[in-house]
């Protein structure tokens, strides 16, 4: 009877109860997603999320920025991957990884935006105060509109995404907005974020000044000259941004943060910033696939043009240069999102636009002097917006700027010898294209 | 609550043979018999059959000599039912004391004993489709693995070495593949234990991973049977669908005295042929016109033949193309490989116990330097009676395997054939006593010289039954079973690496896998009648699955003589925790009338932990059928025929294997920090209804055996439809997410396999036997709502309508003779070649594959000559489109010698463009040029065994004495250009085919000599 009482237990032991029991097993590594932005704590690091898909590899960590850069014209290429020749040779397929995973990465970022921007303000928690909600709805807001900015730029329309996705059937099958309907999506989540935020410094995270910083490029691109010289004057006349001298001491001798720096993106040992391996060579534990060409290395070594920013590169012990903006090890370089030289330059051109020649010419001639070289003397618009145009090439030597200067004042068939004027927007990635129906290629692709 | 359930439980089942030992009263003895049971023909004695006196559950097992002896209740006379494996089944009357009794040979495959789940049966009986394979015939190849071992011998079963390295993961394939993002992989169950199959592997070797079969010695087992239809592996419900390899490893025989048997090998290994290279003039002529052709198309890149590359040094070049010397750096990264192995075993047994003991040691060095695999391992199988009833044994296998790994394939860091395959023009490897490298890659000499990195697995695979008769033909079983592996991974990069560049590099991972496993089965068996057979299996099993994984690294170093990572400036760590649980009934229930029909019906439910609080449990039943023609009075006579069976099986089977553990679930992470501060963000989208992926399976069989069982015959024709497959369906980005887990996809396979075995010739001691298979497997993607892509540069594409695994490519059609440009394809004719234009061109699906064996003996030799076949996939080679760039790759890689054939000149009739690195649609990413047939014909194994006569055995004090040479690989016919058909550069079951810097499978040579006392 003992026997039968124990092999009736077996009957027990699998019984429903405790099989569902058994069946239910949760993670240790990761939270439900029903519960996620409730008290100030959970709303402050999911902000901190959105500024951590911001500084992912394949966004503002490498991949997005070197469209801006490999697609210009000082880079060389010395690897064997030909998606990145693509991008030299400005015929960029539409099956190229680089922008699949930039693409993936901004929208991965809105996404977590968008979270923030919903979830933070039904939150009802005495610590978290309006004040701080307020702030951290802004940052997200920033962040939402420095992704579209960036999308626009680079793809032109995209679909424009607005509230979180809970589950697989939002936020897909939208169709694409125009370009300028998205640059009016970030105008408004700018003019969104700037009150809710703090007028505070914060070289890291997004103040009311880094929205300024994004207003003045955005009316840069819109050819909004007048606002766009407003905004940057608000930045260039607020004491704790200066142009640091010499031009190296915004990022040589692991400097971080300086009064140079508007915006930076945040790197630690622990979350590193892989950058550095595609410019350093191989004795620095780099493989220096993305090299300076030489035409930028003439450049940058003329005394008369390069100056300070000489610095921006180095020769390995194969007589070879390289790029040394990104050097640190551990990998923990920042990346440089808004530097105060950038809004000199924008008010400068905003000006020149505008025929104030001699006050575009001043701010010209603030970089120059930083630089270390000789101020330029042009006396008429269409020469001061070149020189203009040849002094950001050398300023922004390794930075993501070149190739939308180029196609954003409409040059790049004269300087890049683009003339397919459908090459100035990059093909939608493929991958996206074979499984949204609603996405419609860019022309020529 | 479970706890204290299952500490019940595990009483009951220690209290059971209490019970029955009481109920088990002493008799009286009325006569003993003595006897000896022997072979009809050779007279010799036949050692573990078993005797059994009629009516009665009294048995015993022949000895040594083939001797049994009764001591027994029952008066003489009385009739004994004789067994042995591979005779016939005899029954004898005892009359007086002592008796010797002869069995005659069966006709092998009839009465062959066939390991099926839970339990064991006769071919004869056979409803399912099973092919049970001898591990002897393949145990000379040396590859690490048992599965890469079973290469063309089991039909319908396509098993791929994609690498030439010992003890990595093999593809294996059963009646083809039902998923795209759950397993393909069968289910390996060793000893009753459903082990682990998937490499436990972090450290990136460019797309590799070690096999954790590879732990499994090979010499310990006894048997193989491969399950492939919905009958035969319905009771492993959702374990099932891809097939079940039954691994059962060797046992002692009761009443057996001890033997022991000694094995050694040695052999060496080198690759059939190496890439051909361009030299260093050729290198550098192409090169100068990839210069030329670039500045032609493109003006302003200002290149010219005036400011070439390889130009006079007095031009400020690197001096002209004949100047250029070559440096053969293949030849440093190959070798000659060492094989060598060495086991012993002791199996033996007395009355009530019996056991095996096996030790083994096997040392490979793969061909490319400086890979290495060692495998200890360590068995002990034991089983004891406590009664006639009640029987307890255990099995336990302990293995260490040791490799030294490298990075092979993928990826410009320590990457060896990157290194290898770099310029030959420049660098020797010590120019001016400086080991430098370029462009990304590492020195060759360097790399082999200072390259660390290991892997350590332990691994115990081991279980604990009890099996108790609880009524005469009622069986209760209970066993607990256990798979633990250690998996402990380390890599140092000193300071002459790149990646150790910066001050030395150092990682850690110690990956913990423990799958502990219950299960019960109570097995019932009844003759009804002279003409009813019935039996039936219920049984449950609980399984539970803990993965754990800690990961260390440190960088900077103070110098190379550190090398732990508590001596490192920076260190950063991680650790991660998975677990998964299963549990499962099963029953069935077959039935066989007069020995014509049998018929059976299986079901068994299955819950798993992975998936939506409604959707755990999944019901997979199975039916199944046979009928022997041969027993009807029809054919009884009709000599011609000695055997005939028609089969036929339905049923589905489930899969969950390989998604995540957590895939049904909404998830945000932890691991999102920004400023040093924690971060959290969205990781993964709900999907509650995530299910089950079900496939229903038909098969329906003929086995045939003819002219007196010399010819034999086994047809199978199966289809196979997977639905709700499991996928992670890709999201378009603009949700935030890549993709998640759904139900997606349905898949189809459908395909034929035909087993001949003959004895062609036997007499005057010469027998030559022949088995041939052969298979087809139809794949195709029935349903899928989004294409899906895969490997390098999307080679292959995921879509509804096509196999999967097809490559999706730019179709080269011709080289255009007078501007020597590559004309593609212009699918959708708008004038340009755009990914549009991309289209499918073939699989990695052979149109048919299989394995013919031939065997001769005579006297004391024996030869086998085994080959593997496979006939019309598709392999990309991805090493050619690098290899081929046109002189693009310079700095980087050394071209090809293909490359010489090149267009020069208008006229020039070839497929291969002009060198042209701007355009580059000449030597574009995805074009069909390298994209190649990958049919082979291989000698897979060529054996030549010599077993000494018993007189000179028995001299060394032996039993018996053979001594063996094995060739591997001795020929291939392909006319795939890369180096083997069968390499691919990655794991991911989804980028097969991409063939990329892979070691190709080596040519070895081996000798042995085994020995037994």
């Amino acid at each position: 009877m003992r026997t039968l009482k124990y092999i009736l237990s077996i009957g027990l032991l699998t019984s429903t109860v405790s099989c569902n029991k058994f069946l239910d097993v949760q993670p240790l590594e990761s939270i439900s997603d029903t519960q996620t932005i409730f008290d100030k704590t959970s709303a402050e690091t999911a902000l901190r999320g959105v500024y951590s898909a911001l500084s992912n590899g394949s966004y503002y960590g490498t991949t997005f920025q070197s469209i801006g850069y490999l697609t210009g014209d000082n880079i060389q290429w010395t690897g064997s991957q030909s998606q990145v020749q693509e991008f030299i040779n400005k015929k960029v397929n539409a099956d190229n990884s680089t922008i699949g995973s930039a693409w993936t990465a901004i929208y991965r970022t809105i996404n977590r935006a968008n979270n923030v921007i919903a979830k933070v303000p039904t939150v009802t928690d005495p610590l978290l105060t309006d004040a701080l909600k307020n702030q951290l709805v802004g940052e997200a807001y920033f962040i939402r509109a420095l992704s579209y900015f960036d999308l626009a730029r680079t793809w032109g329309g995209v679909p424009l995404i607005t509230k979180p996705t809970a589950n697989p059937t939002e936020n897909s099958g939208i169709s694409r907005s125009s370009q300028a309907e998205t640059y009016a999506l970030v105008l408004k989540d700018l003019e969104t974020a700037e009150p809710l935020l703090p007028a505070t410094t914060d070289r890291y995270r997004a103040t009311r000044k880094t929205v300024w910083a994004l207003r003045s490029r955005l009316h840069l691109y819109l050819k909004e000259w007048a606002k766009a010289e407003e905004y940057a004057s608000k930045l260039i006349t607020d004491t704790n941004y200066r142009l640091v001298k010499p031009y190296n001491a915004f990022f040589a001798n692991d400097a971080r943060g300086t009064q140079e720096s508007v915006f930076e993106i945040f790197y630690s040992a622990n979350e590193t910033n892989t950058h550095r391996g595609q410019w350093q060579p191989q004795t620095n534990g780099g493989t220096r696939q993305w090299a300076p060409n030489d035409a930028i290395v003439a450049l940058l070594n003329d005394p008369k043009v390069g100056g300070g920013r000489s610095t921006l590169i180095a020769k390995d012990n194969q007589n070879r240069w390289y790029g040394n903006l990104y050097y640190r090890t551990p990998a923990t370089d920042p990346t440089f999102v808004f530097r105060i030289a950038e809004i000199y330059l924008i008010r400068a051109e905003a000006r020149a636009n505008q025929e104030k020649i001699t006050d575009g010419l001043a701010d010209l001639n603030a970089i120059r002097d930083r630089a270390g070289i000789a101020a330029a003397t042009a006396t008429t618009k269409d020469a001061l917006l070149l020189t203009i145009e040849n002094e950001r090439r050398v300023e922004f030597a390794l930075e993501p700027h070149r190739w939308f200067d180029i196609v954003r004042t409409g040059r790049a068939a004269q300087v890049f010898n683009v003339t397919d004027a459908n090459r100035l927007l990059l093909p939608i990635p493929v991958g996206e294209t074979l499984i949204d129906k609603a996405l419609v290629q860019n022309p020529g692709y | 609550m479970k706890k204290k359930l299952l500490v019940q439980f595990l009483l009951a089942i220690l209290l059971i043979p209490s019970v029955i030992i009481a109920q088990n009263a002493d008799a009286t003895i009325n006569s003993t018999l003595s006897g000896r049971v022997l072979d009809e023909k050779t007279n010799e004695p036949l050692i573990g059959a078993s005797v059994q006196i009629k009516g009665t559950t009294h048995g015993v097992i022949t000895d040594a000599e083939g001797k049994f002896y009764f001591k027994t209740g029952q008066k003489l006379p009385y009739t004994l039912i004789v067994n042995y494996i591979g005779y016939e089944l005899k029954e004898v009357l005892a009359t007086t004391s002592s008796i010797s009794i002869s069995l005659q040979t069966n006709a092998k495959q009839l009465s062959e004993i066939v390991v099926v789940g839970y339990g064991t049966q006769e071919r004869k009986n056979l409803i399912g489709s099973i092919t049970k394979v001898n591990p002897l015939e393949v145990n000379a190849i040396p590859v690490g693995s048992i599965d890469a071992q079973l290469q063309g011998k089991v039909s319908g079963v396509q098993i791929s070495s994609p690498t030439g390295v010992p003890g990595e993961t093999v593809n294996v394939r059963v009646r083809g593949a039902t998923s795209i993002n759950a397993d393909n992989d069968p289910l390996y169950v060793v000893d009753g234990v459903f082990i682990n199959s998937n490499s436990l592997q972090t450290i990136g070797t460019g797309g590799k991973a070690t096999s954790p079969i590879a732990d499994l010695n090979p010499a310990d087992i006894q048997s193989i049977e491969v399950l492939k239809d919905a009958e035969a592996t319905a009771l492993y419900g959702s374990r099932g669908a891809n097939g079940v390899i039954l691994i059962t490893t060797k046992r002692g025989n009761f009443e057996q005295a001890p033997k022991v048997n000694f094995n050694v090998s040695y052999g060496q290994a080198k690759a059939i042929k190496l890439w051909e290279l361009t030299t260093g003039p050729e290198h550098a002529q192409l090169v100068n016109e990839w210069w030329i052709n670039t500045g032609k198309d493109t003006p302003s890149l200002n290149r010219t033949f005036a400011n070439r590359p390889f130009r006079p040094v007095s031009e400020g070049g690197r001096g002209l193309p004949e100047e250029q010397q070559t440096y053969d750096r293949l030849s440093e990264a190959f070798r000659t490989a060492t094989l060598q192995s060495y086991d012993i075993s002791l199996v033996g047994g007395t009355k009530t116990t019996k056991y095996y003991i096996g030790g083994g040691f096997n040392s490979q060095e793969a061909i490319l330097k400086p890979i290495t695999f060692d495998r200890a391992s360590f068995k002990v199988n034991l089983d004891q009676k406590i009664n006639d009833r009640v029987q307890i044994g255990v099995s336990n296998s302990f293995s260490r395997t040791y490799r030294n790994q490298a990075r092979a394939g993928d990826g410009p860091q320590g990457g060896l054939l990157q290194a290898a395959l770099h310029t030959p023009t420049y660098l020797s490897p010590t120019e001016n006593g400086v080991l430098v490298g370029r462009a990304g890659f590492d020195n060759l000499t360097l790399l082999l010289n200072n390259y660390d990195v290991n892997s350590t697995s332990l691994r115990y695979i081991g279980n604990l039954y009890a099996e108790a008769e609880l009524l005469p033909n009622l069986k209760l079983r209970s066993s607990w079973g256990a798979d633990y592996n250690n998996y402990n991974e380390s890599e140092y990069w000193n300071t002459f690496l790149l990646l150790g560049a910066q001050g030395g590099l150092a990682t850690s991972s110690i990956s913990q896998f423990t799958s502990l496993l219950n299960e019960q089965t109570l097995t019932y068996r009844q003759k009804i009648g002279k003409k009813h057979s019935l039996g039936v299996v219920v049984g449950n099993t609980l399984q539970s699955d803990v993965l754990t994984r800690t990961y260390a690294e440190g960088r900077g170093f103070a110098n190379n003589s550190f090398k732990i990572i508590s001596s490192a400036a920076t260190t950063t760590s991680t650790q991660s925790w998975s677990k998964s649980n299963l549990a499962s009934f099963f029953a069935k229930a077959d039935y066989g009338f007069d020995g014509k029909y049998l018929v059976n019906f299986s079901i068994r439910a299955d819950g798993s932990s992975r998936f939506g609080s409604d959707r755990k449990w999944g019901y997979f039943p199975a039916v199944g059928a046979a009928w022997r023609l041969k027993q009807e009075s029809f054919l009884k006579d009709v000599g011609l025929i000695s055997d005939l069976k028609l089969r036929a099986s339905y049923g589905i089977v489930g899969n969950q294997n390989g998604i995540g553990n957590f895939a049904a679930q909404g998830l945000w992470t932890g691991g999102a920090p920004y400023q040093g501060s924690p971060g959290i963000a969205p990781q993964q989208l709900a999907n509650p209804d995530l299910k089950w992926e079900r496939t229903n399976q038909f098969n329906v069989g003929l086995d045939a055996s003819l002219f007196n069982s010399k010819v034999s015959f086994e047809i199978n024709y199966y289809t196979k439809y997977t639905r709700d497959g499991l996928l992670q369906l890709a999201l378009p980005s603009t949700t935030g997410f890549a993709n998640y887990w759904s139900n997606a996809a349905e898949i189809s396979n459908k395909g034929f396999e035909l087993n001949i075995n003959t004895i062609n010739y036997e007499r005057a001691g010469l027998k030559w036997t022949t088995s041939f298979n052969v298979a087809q497997n139809i794949n195709k993607i029935e349903k899928l709502e989004n294409p899906l892509r895969y490997g390098s540069r999307d080679l292959i594409l995921q879509q509804q309508g096509t196999p999967l695994y097809s490559f999706w490519v730019y179709k080269q059609l011709s080289v255009n003779p007078e501007t020597g440009n590559v004309v593609y394809e212009d699918v959708n004719k708008d004038g340009q070649i755009t990914v549009a234009d991309r289209q499918i061109v073939g699989s990695i699906w052979p149109k048919f594959f299989g394995g013919l064996t031939n065997n001769v003996s005579y006297k004391g030799f024996e030869l086998s000559a085994f080959l593997a076949f496979q006939y019309g996939n598709k392999i990309y080679n991805h090493n050619k489109f690098f290899g081929e760039g046109g002189g693009a790759r310079d700095a980087a890689r050394v071209i090809f010698a293909s490359n010489n054939a090149r267009w020069q000149k208008p006229g020039d009739i070839t497929d291969v463009p002009r060198p042209d690195g701007v355009n580059v649609n000449n030597y574009r990413d995805g074009g069909s040029r390298w994209l190649e047939d990958g049919s082979f014909l291989r000698l897979r194994s060529l054996n030549l065994v010599y077993n000494f006569p018993k007189a000179i055995a028995n001299k060394l004090k032996a039993d018996a004495l053979k001594l063996y040479v094995n060739g591997t690989n001795l020929f291939l016919l392909t006319k795939y250009t890369g180096l083997d058909p069968e390499s691919s550069a990655s794991s991911d079951q989804n980028a097969q085919g991409i063939d990329l810097g892979t070691p190709p499978q080596p040519r070895s040579f081996q000798a042995g000599l085994s020995l037994t006392f």
